[in-house]
C-alpha cells in the first residue's frame, strides 16, 4: 500500500464518515463495534461504489439486513416502514447512502493527491455471500451497531 | 407566484428529499433524473433554481451545468450542486463552471432550504 494513502487512516476516515451519515440523513446514532466479527444476515442488501483512478482503485461496499435497509429507506423517504413497496425504494436509499460513504472518501483521496472518479451505485441482493477481494487488495473491514442491527462497510483498495 | 425548484438527481431518494424539503413553502418541485432530462425539463419550466447532482448516468452534472451556461435562454438559471464529494478540487472545479453555490451530502433539509433561500425568495404557505 502507497505510503501516502495508509497515512490517511482509512479506517478512522470511513467510521467517522459513516456516524455522520447516518446521523446526518437518518438520525441514527451509529457506534463502532471493535473488535470486527462478520455479522450474520438472514437476507442482505449491499450497496456498492467503485472508485477509479490513475493511482488507486476500489470499491465501497455497504452491507445491511433486508429488514434495516426497509427501514432506513422508510426513515429516509419520511414514510412507515410498511409503505415501502418492493425493492426499488430500497435500493435507491442504499445505492445512496453507499454513493455519500464513497463520495467522501472519493473526497480524501482527491485531497491528498490521488484523484479518481466514483461510479454510480449498485445494488446486490442476496442470503449468503461474500465479497473476495483479488489479491494485492487491501480490505478494511468496519462493524457498527445501530438501533440493534449490525452495519457491516468494507473498503476494497488498490494502490497502483 | 410560486417559487419553482428544479431537482436533477438520479436518485428518488434525494428528489423525494428535496420535495419533502420545500413542502411548507409556496413552490412547485419539477424533476430530472439525469442531465439530460434536467436540461429539456428547464428548458420547458423555466425553473427559478436548479438543485443538481454531480454524478448521474446519461449526462452528469458538471456537462449539464456547462450545456445550461452555452444556452442563453438558460445560462443564467441559479444553479447550487449537490454533491457527495467534498473535496477542494472538486469544489473549485465546480466553482469555476458558474454554480451559486453547493451543498455536499450528507445534508439536512434545513441546510438546502438555507442555501436556496439565498437564491430565491422563499414563502411560506399560508396555514
Amino acid at each position: 500500500m502507497n505510503e501516502t494513502v495508509h497515512n490517511m487512516n482509512i479506517r478512522e476516515f470511513m467510521t467517522r464518515h459513516l456516524v455522520e451519515v447516518f446521523e446526518t440523513m437518518l438520525s441514527m446514532k451509529a457506534i463502532p463495534i471493535d473488535p470486527f466479527e462478520p455479522p450474520h444476515y438472514d437476507s442482505r442488501v449491499s450497496g456498492s461504489v467503485g472508485f477509479a483512478g490513475d493511482d488507486i482503485n476500489g470499491a465501497v461496499y455497504l452491507h445491511l439486513s433486508a429488514s434495516f435497509a426497509t427501514r432506513i429507506a422508510a426513515t429516509m423517504l419520511g414514510l412507515a416502514p410498511e409503505q415501502i413497496e418492493g425493492e426499488t425504494d430500497v435500493n435507491d436509499v442504499v445505492g445512496e447512502v453507499s454513493n455519500m460513504l464513497a463520495g467522501g472518501l472519493k473526497s480524501a483521496f482527491c485531497d491528498t493527491g490521488y484523484p479518481c472518479a466514483v461510479s454510480t451505485p449498485a445494488i446486490i441482493r442476496g442470503t449468503s455471500f461474500i465479497v473476495e477481494p483479488i489479491p494485492e487488495v487491501e480490505q478494511i473491514r468496519l462493524l457498527f451497531g445501530c438501533e440493534n442491527e449490525r452495519i457491516f462497510v468494507e473498503v476494497h483498495l488498490k494502490s497502483n | 407566484m410560486a417559487s419553482k425548484i428544479l431537482s436533477v438527481d438520479d436518485s428518488r431518494t434525494i428528489r423525494m428529499i428535496v420535495t419533502r424539503a420545500f413542502k411548507s413553502y409556496d413552490a412547485t418541485i419539477c424533476e430530472a433524473g439525469n442531465g439530460e432530462e434536467g436540461l429539456t425539463v428547464a428548458a420547458r419550466e423555466m425553473p427559478d433554481v436548479i438543485i443538481l447532482d454531480v454524478t448521474m448516468p446519461v449526462m452528469d452534472g458538471v456537462t449539464m451545468l456547462t450545456k445550461l451556461k452555452e444556452n442563453p435562454l438558460l445560462k443564467s438559471i441559479p444553479v447550487i450542486m449537490l454533491t457527495a464529494e467534498s473535496g477542494r478540487e472538486n469544489v473549485l472545479h465546480i466553482a469555476k463552471l458558474g454554480v451559486r453555490d453547493y451543498l455536499v451530502k450528507p445534508f439536512k433539509e434545513e441546510q438546502l432550504i438555507e442555501k436556496v433561500s439565498r437564491v430565491i425568495q422563499l414563502v411560506k404557505k399560508a396555514t
